[in-house]
């Protein structure tokens, strides 16, 4: 198929690109950006492990096409961290070992992230709820749920 | 006992910022220059002979490099266990019959994956289907079709057995015939699958030197070497298994996979780096699922409930090849007889081709569903002589100083402590008894109680760890280990007996990890031995590392090596302030006088020290490990009598894993156990229909998510402990703790309702049914 020009803008820098209009984004922030934080677990989203965030809220970058983002912010995991100081979601997920194999990690702190966002301080059951499209076959979800909680009310 | 600074203490993970800022590179995210894609054909049918392959119009098509299909390869046979008697059984590309829907017939290497998909569909194979069976039984009937006619197989009445273990002691007919009570019941497993999050992924890049580097999402590269090698026919040392991170294994990705040989060959043929990513679809159709094992249960006892004699049958649907067929009957007699005495037993355990897709490990490995049987029968003869679950448990329960059948010596063993501690903690008897009382309610709470029992490292290639610590000029210390970190935190743990041998900080350690080239061998992180063999070696060459600076700063500080102490990279003289040395001190004191050494430490260790082989897999006689975990789980569950629901609301565990090396991520293991139980026991099942998958999608094969998430508690009973200079013998934390709760959530269920599920998963169904069965009589 023709390709499209389009502009995406991640992580604050702005990107021009020839894309294939059947392309993900997840394939071009992988493959064209090297943007591998994102990752495919399922490709039919169901996982969450792709989830990034387009002005703010999450989305699966496995099911949106790349020319669907044009014109909007995206933000990936390697954009959480600012002048490198760790997000507060990230110190609590390495503090309170809500990170085994690592691999679902990004998708779920960006969607914790977009929680906290909504609700600054969830319950126990919103964080549980907003986060049940994020599948995780190491942790049992008990200590992404405390790294959530500590992170919500600024503890880390 | 001294104090220690790093071992016992909930340290963060070592690779925590790589993976919480999407740093960490996984096989998936490997991208070398000039890199091809592959892709695979699989068999449709269940059974047929290839008649004709025919690559032509394939190679034709623009932008593939190369093809390969059996004739490609040297036809060597793999296993995941190759002994003279089970002889390897596998071709890593199918020769002239396929006998499972998904086995691997043909690879293709192209620009792209869309090119590389296109050239699969231009590959035309003339089949010829033959009969195919399914069910084990079935394949053992003597009219059913012979799946491997020219493999030697063990010799038995039946068909199609690929492995038979055989054990026993003791005087089974005498036990029974003095036996107060005796039970006989059938339990069915399902098969499940492990729904690592990351697919199976293999980069391979062939090199000019004749070296084909390999990286590939496994559970240790030292396996995966030998076994490449051997298939290839290269030797072991022109296949170099590089570190990648690993997103999840949990069994499924230990031996040799298909897509690792094609990879591997195609990019040897295209002289091009080849990577070939399977698709979540291809992992549930074709990758290698767990065994689903029935077991066929008698069990005498006396009247106050101690075991008198049991006998224990298991059969098992290995699929097309055996994998770990003939590993998961053996085991399954190990985790008959770990946690509870008997003094009479018969164990036969078989295990069965069939045409359905290669089984493998997985967490727990046969544990989870036989103490399923177990605990279950368990329980139920502890209701017919009326006496409670906690009893009887205690009453069998394996005490510290016993000899297992196999002359194993049970050298610590906390289970009775586990078992009283975890019914105090729970409240188990009032409520328990409170359950048992008749009810109206809509939600009905119910308790239930497991006790399980894992190995901590066998025997089995590599067998061994080594590892090597160097000191930097900085004073920095550099760990090389052959170990593999999967999400268990392997080198977070191995980092900590660093730390703590020498007194410096996780920031001071660097790792260098799982690479066969630069890294000494290591056990392998799929046999549970981690945490006591590899740490054990990483122990000794840590305190290699202490011995020599100390013997360098006495010199310096002209001081004894026995009054030195070290702390902070700084080895100073006891209860002499200022006269101390830093660790950059001392490697350039050591360079400059002791003819450039610049302190490089080694260790290495074997579990069972000097014995030559794991037991025998036929007769289980001969060690099995040093060490055994032992634990108690209890599941408290709430089920709806309108709709059959269950809901899992507490776990807790108590266990006796050693001592914790590092409690966080013990925690984080239990968890981890714990919601892999809860699919086991309530829904988790990969259903088939002739040999096809039906379930190819996490929207068809549900897992826990976060809204299933079941608050999990820990009781530790600690047995052992770490001290310097001499080995430690910690146990193993990775995969005994999915056994005790599966078992446990079935006793609650039946607590709750009084119907007793026999075959799992206990879905909503099969409880009304039973409900509706019991209202009828």
């Amino acid at each position: 198929m023709k390709k499209q020009l389009i502009e995406l803008r991640v992580n604050g820098e702005s990107y021009e690109l020839a894309v294939e209009p059947q392309r993900t984004l997840l394939e071009v922030l992988r493959e064209d950006l090297g943007l591998t934080g994102a990752k495919e677990a399922c490709s039919t989203g169901e996982c969450g492990a792709c989830t990034v965030l387009i002005d703010g809220k999450p989305i699966l970058s496995c099911l949106t096409l790349a020319i669907e983002a044009q014109g909007k912010g995206i933000t990936t995991i390697e954009g959480l961290s600012k002048a490198g100081e760790l997000h507060p979601l990230q110190k609590a997920f390495i503090q309170y070992g809500a990170i085994q194999c690592g691999y679902c990690t990004s998708g779920m702190i960006l969607n914790a992230k977009s929680i906290l966002d909504e609700t600054p301080t969830p319950s126990r059951d919103e964080i549980l709820k907003g986060l049940e499209g994020n599948l995780c076959r190491c942790t049992g979800y008990n200590k992404i749920l405390e790294a959530v909680m500590a992170a919500s009310i600024g503890k880390d | 006992m001294e104090e220690l600074f790093f071992v016992g203490k909930s340290v963060p993970r070592k690779d925590g910022l790589e993976k919480a800022t999407g740093r960490a590179l996984y096989t998936v995210d490997m991208v070398l220059p000039g890199m091809l894609w592959g892709k695979i054909l699989r068999s449709p049918y269940p059974h047929a002979r290839i008649l004709n392959i025919d690559t032509s119009r394939a190679e034709r098509l623009p932008g593939v490099k190369a093809v390969i299909t059996g004739k490609d390869t040297l036809g060597i046979k793999h296993g995941f266990v190759e002994t003279p008697r089970y002889p390897p059984d596998q071709y890593p590309l199918a020769m002239d019959r396929v006998r499972y829907i998904g086995e691997e017939v043909a690879a293709v290497a192209a620009t792209d994956e869309y090119v590389a998909e296109e050239a699969l569909s231009l590959i035309q194979v003339d089949y010829e289907e033959l009969p195919a069976v399914f069910d084990p039984e079935e394949a053992m009937k003597p009219e059913a079709p012979e799946i491997h006619p020219n493999h030697p197989k063990v010799k038995e009445p039946y068909k199609n057995i690929g492995g038979k273990t055989e054990s026993g002691w003791g005087n089974i007919e005498k036990g029974f015939a003095e036996s107060f009570l005796i039970r006989e019941d059938r339990f069915d497993g399902q098969l499940r699958t492990h729904c690592y999050m990351e697919p199976q992924a293999t980069l391979a890049s062939f090199d000019f030197s004749g070296k084909l580097n390999v990286w590939t999402s496994s559970q240790g590269p030292f396996i995966k070497r030998s076994k490449l090698a051997t298939t290839l026919g290269l030797p072991f040392s022109s296949v170099r298994v590089l570190k990648a991170y690993v997103g999840g294994a949990y069994g499924g990705k230990i031996d040799l996979f298909s897509h690792e040989f094609c990879a591997s060959l195609l990019s040897i043929k295209a002289q091009r780096p080849v990577k070939i990513v399977c698709t979540r679809e291809e992992v549930f159709e074709a990758a290698r699922h767990g065994q689903p094992i029935f077991v066929q249960l008698k069990t005498g006892v006396k009247k106050d409930g101690t075991i008198v004699a049991q006998q224990v049958k298991v059969v098992n649907n290995s699929g097309a090849y055996k994998g770990s067929g003939v590993v998961v009957i053996f085991l399954c007699w190990g985790f008959v007889m770990l946690c509870y005495r008997i003094p009479n037993l018969k164990y036969e355990g078989y295990s069965v081709y069939t045409n359905n897709p290669v089984r493998a490990p997985q967490r727990g490995h046969g544990a989870p569903n036989l103490r399923f049987a177990v605990e279950s029968q368990m329980d139920m003869i502890a209701e017919e002589l009326g006496i409670d679950p906690v009893e009887i448990r205690l009453k069998n329960a394996r005490q510290k100083g016993d000899i297992l059948p196999n002359q194993d010596p049970v050298r610590n063993c906390g289970l009775v402590d586990c078992i009283e501690r975890i019914a105090k903690n729970t409240q188990f008897r009032e409520k328990y008894e409170r359950s048992k009382s008749v009810s109206k309610a809509k939600i009905r709470k119910g308790i239930g109680m497991g006790v399980s029992s894992y190995f901590s490292g066998s025997l089995i290639y590599p067998n061994a760890s080594a590892a090597i610590v160097k000191l930097n000029d900085d004073g920095t210390v550099s760990l090389l280990t052959g170990a593999l970190d999967i999400g268990q935190g392997a080198e977070t743990v191995l980092s900590q007996i660093v730390a703590e041998e020498l007194g410096v900080s996780m920031d001071d350690i660097r790792v260098v990890a799982a690479d066969t080239e630069t890294t000494p061998v290591d056990i392998g992180s799929w046999i549970s031995g981690g945490a006591y063999v590899s740490g054990n070696a990483v122990k000794l060459a840590a305190s290699d590392v202490r011995r020599q600076l100390f013997e360098v700063a006495a010199q310096e500080l002209e001081a004894s090596p026995e009054d030195l102490v070290v702390k902070n990279r700084e080895i100073s003289v006891k209860d002499s302030p200022g006269r101390s040395i830093s660790f950059a001190q001392a490697v350039a004191a050591s360079i400059a006088k002791r003819r450039g050494n610049p302190i490089i430490g080694q260790g290495h260790y074997r579990t069972m020290k000097d014995v030559p082989a794991h037991p025998s897999l036929a007769t289980t006689k001969g060690r099995w490990s040093d060490n055994y975990a032992f634990d108690a789980q209890v599941a408290e569950v709430e089920v709806d009598m309108e709709t059959g629901q269950v809901k899992l609301i507490r776990a807790t565990t108590a266990h006796d894993c050693g001592f914790p090396i590092n409690p966080l991520i013990v925690e984080g293991q239990i968890d981890g156990q714990v919601s892999m139980a809860q699919g086991h026991a309530l829904w988790e099942e990969v259903l088939m229909e002739k040999g096809e998958t039906l379930t190819t999608s996490f929207l068809d094969y549900k897992i826990p998510c976060a809204k299933d998430m079941v608050e999990s508690q820990y009781i530790d009973v600690i047995t052992e402990s770490y001290e310097k200079d001499i080995p430690y013998r910690t146990k193993e934390v990775g995969e005994g703790y999915v056994s005790g709760m599966v078992a446990a959530i079935a006793n609650a269920v039946y607590n709750a309702t009084g119907i007793r599920v026999k075959t799992l998963p206990i879905l909503p169904e099969k409880i009304l049914m039973g409900l509706r069965k019991k209202g009828d009589s």
